[in-house]
């Protein structure tokens, strides 16, 4: 009396049994991957994702200008932005171009910057042309640039109050905000692991204890304990180890949520029966862990990850746009948000919100990735009788 | 009159991410008052998507086909109920004409609002009843149903009684409307089997008590014998024999049948060997052609079963079964 | 050796202190002074309602839950061992040689592990094999005995229906070689027709592996079809045990009594044997005094509410511990 998966007839063809087949072989890695791409949204976030991340990975090869000090435009103070454009009234050409804007404040104008556009002279944009100096993730060297322009500046988004190119900063800044989301997260996690872990496993009364711990963290209250810190940092600390230090500081207050789940996964699976039948055999501790604990919430915690990032650049974000984390000149996000603050900026040089875009798609990318990530990742609920 | 429901051509598809499931296909039967009807059948039958169906009761993924219909006699008349779809049109047939009791009790009862509560609620629902007088109807049930100290127990909370008291206490609220059709899906199967001898004492009396008509569904043939006048039988999704519970169990016509009965270890004969069915039950995304049953059977009349679909056959007057064998033109 | 007891129990309890709180003092007594033997070689029944204990006692035997009283032994004439005082390596020795078959089929496979793993797990664990190779060669050899195919075993536990994982339990069960194999209610969550299919392929793996079960089940026609001796359990004591044939034909016990008459018959003009049993099965953590049926015995006398019968023999193999039985069965 054998028992025959594939002795039906054949009612399926060899292709249907291929994929039969690779269905009950496919592991749960797998299996997640096949229902996260069945999610337009996730598939759709996840491209954009990836595109802002090498973004700001490569942010110094795709900006045309160094967006410190020293790539400023003096000439071009609080600039709008400038659209190339493939058309004037001379025709039209293959290669975008920008007219020279040149601009005027004098008593004659009350003082007020009067801009003339001299749109008989053309400034071609070039592409890939050598520029300054830079460090792709820090040790990289290089002096290429995606583009930039044959006489004068291009800025996309337009400048800042000491004329620093909007659109460099930006796609610096994203990347300032992923290493501090990064590095803060990864802190978390591995506390969250650590401490989470010991509590759900063994439970008991170490459990009790590192609950009261989690929970006395988790109720320390953000903005006076970075104002405290702010308080507390040299001067002298230079712009990276500020930087550093507060990651570290996010960390150390991101933790107990993720905490919390790890322990209540942990609680969960260390009750199955499954675990009861590794112990009955004698598996050690560290064994049940490895190949059966770990694995079973692998997925759940990747989705916490993914969700915890942006609520890590929210923070940083917050922190610095009220002047407690990270300042000038380090870019980041809410470091370019510092300047958004006056009625003046409001109403005269709007493309400083353009940034403003950048960080809710950045936010709204990693919501929707770690969502289809949730919804993806347990394909083994529904298949239970 | 004494027509309860008419279930006729009932075929219902499932849209999952892995395609089309047929779970139920081509179902008809009828019930009177009075009458209790087994739905037996293992996992994958489909007997519970079927119950459900009555309702109108199944997931919004839920295809079904056009030709299906499922007639209620209520006293208002007859009722179409895959055609409605208001909530004050569905709130007749569910819980109003139709009470369901599922197997497990705790999760029919709210957990944290008392039993009373929800007896109440229940009744309110379904007539124009006074809080003090839904009261005094739930409490009367509850006696009825076996629960000693009624009063007390309304004001109870699930969690607070053992498990037959909770499945007496579902009894007694799905009856408190007076439907005229009861759906009992597994309503014993997760009890103790003393315990379950009481309560299927107490659905006996209450069949006879209120004339109610019972759809029992369950995989166990013993209950079914001792509690049903008619037995259906389902596998994969269709009915492939129907009869007298005297008939089916003494007389089984189909293979399947069968094989069911002479699976089971019956204790009147402890040295009949356990003949399990051959195989597995197909996935349901594996959906045999022809007859559903001919992947397993051990009568296969060649390569007519796994091509054509059998019609039924009235082997006795009451007793019908889907097989090639009993198809007299067997094309 | 058939004759040779495996597993004795002697005065066997098990307690669990519930409760919330450092200091509760709620005591359950889920097994209450059961003492049985095992032969070697048998199919041992252990059938009871919920709070019967039969879960506990069977990982009692097992060590998998602590022994709180009593003793209980095992024996197989290569080693023996005194299961209430295991030390380390007894522990695991004892691991090989005795294993457990679980209920729910879905819950009791790892879903992330491959069937080759799952199976290749105790041995890995117990450290039983020297190389992948043998590993490999075991496994295949003890899914071979299960019914399971080569194919089957690169697949992932949602690839099979419910026998099917049953099966693939039992083969892990098995790949130890142990002698005895407690299968707890492993046959409850399965269909009808695929119940009886593992109920003979554990009955013809115990005729090839010389194994001892002991089968735990609430299904007394399951029990009386395989088990060549049962033991029946109310809240936590035996109530009475005998070879299958003689507690089928006469029962001494009224709980046993009750028990068999309230099983549905699947004649439908059978009804009215019916002995049926009012009430409930009191709560295990609120027993009553006396013998623990008193409560829903028609026959219990100011004797039963006081005093707790003792086991008694009835005759070769049989003991049944009630004050009134040989009244009852004149």
């Amino acid at each position: 009396m054998t028992d025959n998966l594939t002795s039906i007839p054949t009612s399926a063809t060899a292709q249907d049994q291929k994929a039969k087949e690779a269905y009950f072989t496919a592991s749960q890695r797998q299996l997640v991957w096949a229902r996260f791409k069945k999610q337009r949204a996730a598939m759709v976030a996840a491209a954009v994702l990836i595109v802002l991340i090498v973004s700001g990975i490569l942010a110094p090869f795709l900006s045309p200008y160094d967006p410190t000090i020293a790539g400023r435009n003096k000439d071009y103070l609080n600039g709008a932005p400038n659209i190339p454009m493939f058309c004037d009234k001379n025709g039209c050409s293959l290669r975008p171009f920008l007219h020279t804007i040149e601009r005027e404040r004098s008593i004659k104008t009350n003082f007020r910057w009067v801009e003339k556009i001299n749109d008989d002279k053309r400034r071609y944009v070039q592409f890939f042309v050598t520029g300054s100096d830079y460090k792709i993730l820090g040790f990289i060297p290089g002096d290429l640039h995606l583009f930039g322009i044959d006489d004068g500046f291009v800025h996309l988004f337009g400048t800042d109050a000491s004329g620093k190119d909007i659109f460099s900063r930006t796609l610096h800044a994203i990347w300032t905000s992923l290493q501090v989301g990064s590095i803060g997260v990864f802190i978390a996690f591995v506390l969250a692991l650590v401490i989470g872990g010991v509590s759900g496993y063994y439970g008991g009364w170490i459990d009790s204890v590192l609950q009261m711990v989690t929970d006395a963290v988790r109720t320390v209250p953000a903005i006076p304990l970075f104002m405290a810190i702010a308080a507390f940092i040299p001067q002298e600390w230079t712009s990276e180890m500020r930087f550093f230090f507060i990651s570290l500081i996010l960390g150390l207050i991101g933790w107990p949520t993720l905490a919390r789940r790890v322990r209540t996964h942990l609680l969960t699976e260390r009750n199955q029966e499954y675990v009861l039948a590794a112990q009955l055999s004698g598996a050690s501790s560290s064994h049940i862990i490895r190949r059966h604990l770990l694995p079973s919430f692998t997925s759940y915690i990747i989705v916490d990850l993914v969700i915890s990032f942006p609520y890590m650049v929210l923070s940083e974000t917050a922190l610095s746009f009220i002047g407690l984390g990270l300042k000038d000149p380090v870019n980041s996000l809410g470091v370019m948000l510092q300047n958004v603050t006056s009625a003046d900026v409001l109403m005269n040089y709007q493309w400083y919100f353009i940034p403003v875009i950048f960080f809710i798609v950045l936010v709204m990318a990693f919501v929707f990735v770690g969502d289809g990530l949730r919804d993806a990742a347990d394909p083994y609920s529904d298949l239970n009788n | 009159m004494d027509r309860l429901i008419e279930v006729k051509n009932l075929t219902l598809k499932f849209r999952t991410d892995e395609g089309l499931i047929t779970a139920v296909e081509d179902v008809s039967f009828s019930l009177n008052r009075g009458e209790v009807m087994g739905l037996v059948g293992e996992s994958g039958s489909g007997k519970s998507v079927t119950a459900k169906a009555l309702m109108h009761l199944n997931a919004r993924n839920a295809l079904y086909d056009p030709e299906s219909s499922i007639i209620l006699h209520t006293d208002r008349g007859p009722v179409d109920v895959l055609s409605l779809r208001r909530p004050a049109d569905l709130k007749v047939v569910r819980g109003g004409a139709i009470s369901m009791i599922f197997q497990e009790p705790m999760a029919s009862f709210a957990p944290s609002i008392s039993i009373g509560k929800q007896m109440v609620e229940q009744l309110q629902l379904h007539g124009d009843l006074s809080k003090a007088q839904a009261r005094e109807i739930s409490v009367e049930m509850l006696d009825r149903v076996g629960i000693s100290d009624p009063a007390k127990r309304f004001d109870q909370y699930a969690f607070e009684l053992s498990g037959g008291m909770r499945q007496r206490a579902m009894i007694a609220m799905a009856l408190s409307t007076k439907p005229k059709l009861l759906i009992a899906d597994e309503p014993t199967t997760a009890l103790d089997v003393t315990i379950q001898a009481q309560v299927l004492d107490l659905m006996k009396d209450l069949v006879d008590e209120f004339n109610m008509g019972i759809i029992f569904i369950t995989h166990d043939l013993g209950v079914v014998a001792q509690t049903a006048n008619k037995v259906s039988v389902m596998y994969l999704g269709r009915i492939i024999e129907e009869g007298p519970v005297r008939g089916v169990i003494n007389t089984p016509m189909h293979p399947y049948t069968k094989g069911l009965l002479a699976a089971l270890p019956r204790l009147d004969d402890l040295d009949a060997p356990l003949t399990p069915v051959p195989g597995d039950i197909p996935s349901p995304l594996e959906r045999p052609q022809g007859c559903v049953f001919n992947t397993r059977c051990g009568e296969l009349m060649g390569a007519l079963c796994s091509t054509h679909i059998p019609s039924e056959e009235w082997v006795k007057p009451e007793h019908r079964v889907l097989c090639h064998h009993f198809n007299k033109d067997a094309s | 050796m058939a004759g040779k007891n495996l597993i004795t129990a002697s005065g066997l309890s098990v307690s669990y202190r519930i409760g919330r709180g450092l200091f509760s003092q709620t005591v359950l007594k889920a097994v209450n002074n059961v003492s049985l033997n095992i032969e070697q070689g048998s199919f041992f029944g252990l059938v009871g309602e919920s709070g019967s204990g039969k879960t506990t006692l069977g990982r009692a035997l097992l060590n998998a839950v602590p022994i709180s009283d009593g003793s209980a032994h095992y024996d197989d004439g290569e080693v023996s061992f005194d299961l209430s005082n295991l030390d380390k390596p007894q522990l695991a020795e004892y691991r090989r040689r005795a294993q457990l078959i679980f209920q729910d089929p879905y819950a009791a496979l790892s879903p992330r592990m491959t069937v080759r793993d799952i199976i290749a797990e105790p041995l890995e664990v117990m450290k039983m094999a020297s190389s992948r190779e043998e590993v490999d060669e075991r496994v295949r050899e003890i899914a071979g005995r299960c019914r399971l195919n080569l194919e089957h075993l690169r697949r992932f536990p949602h690839a099979f229906s419910g026998g099917q994982r049953q099966r693939i339990s039992i083969a892990r069960a098995l790949v130890s070689r142990p002698r005895f194999v407690v299968a707890d209610e492993s046959v409850a969550a399965l269909d009808v027709s695929i119940q009886a299919d593992v109920l003979n392929l554990l009955k013809q793996l115990q005729k090839e592996l010389g194994l001892t079960f002991m089968f735990i089940s609430h299904d007394l026609s399951v029990v009386a079809h395989t088990c060549d001796h049962v033991a029946v359990m109310y809240l936590g004591r035996l109530v009475e045990t005998a070879p299958t044939r003689k507690l089928f034909a006469a029962p001494k016990h009224p709980y046993t009594k009750a028990l068999f008459s309230a099983i549905p018959s699947l004649n439908p003009d059978d009804k009215g044997k019916a002995q049926k049993l009012e009430g409930e099965i009191p709560s295990p953590t609120n027993q009553p005094t006396g013998c623990k049926f008193n409560t829903r015995c028609r026959y219990a006398t100011d004797l039963c509410r006081q005093d707790e019968p003792m086991l008694e023999t009835v005759d070769e193999g049989h003991e049944v511990a009630c004050h009134r039985w040989k009244e009852l069965s004149s």
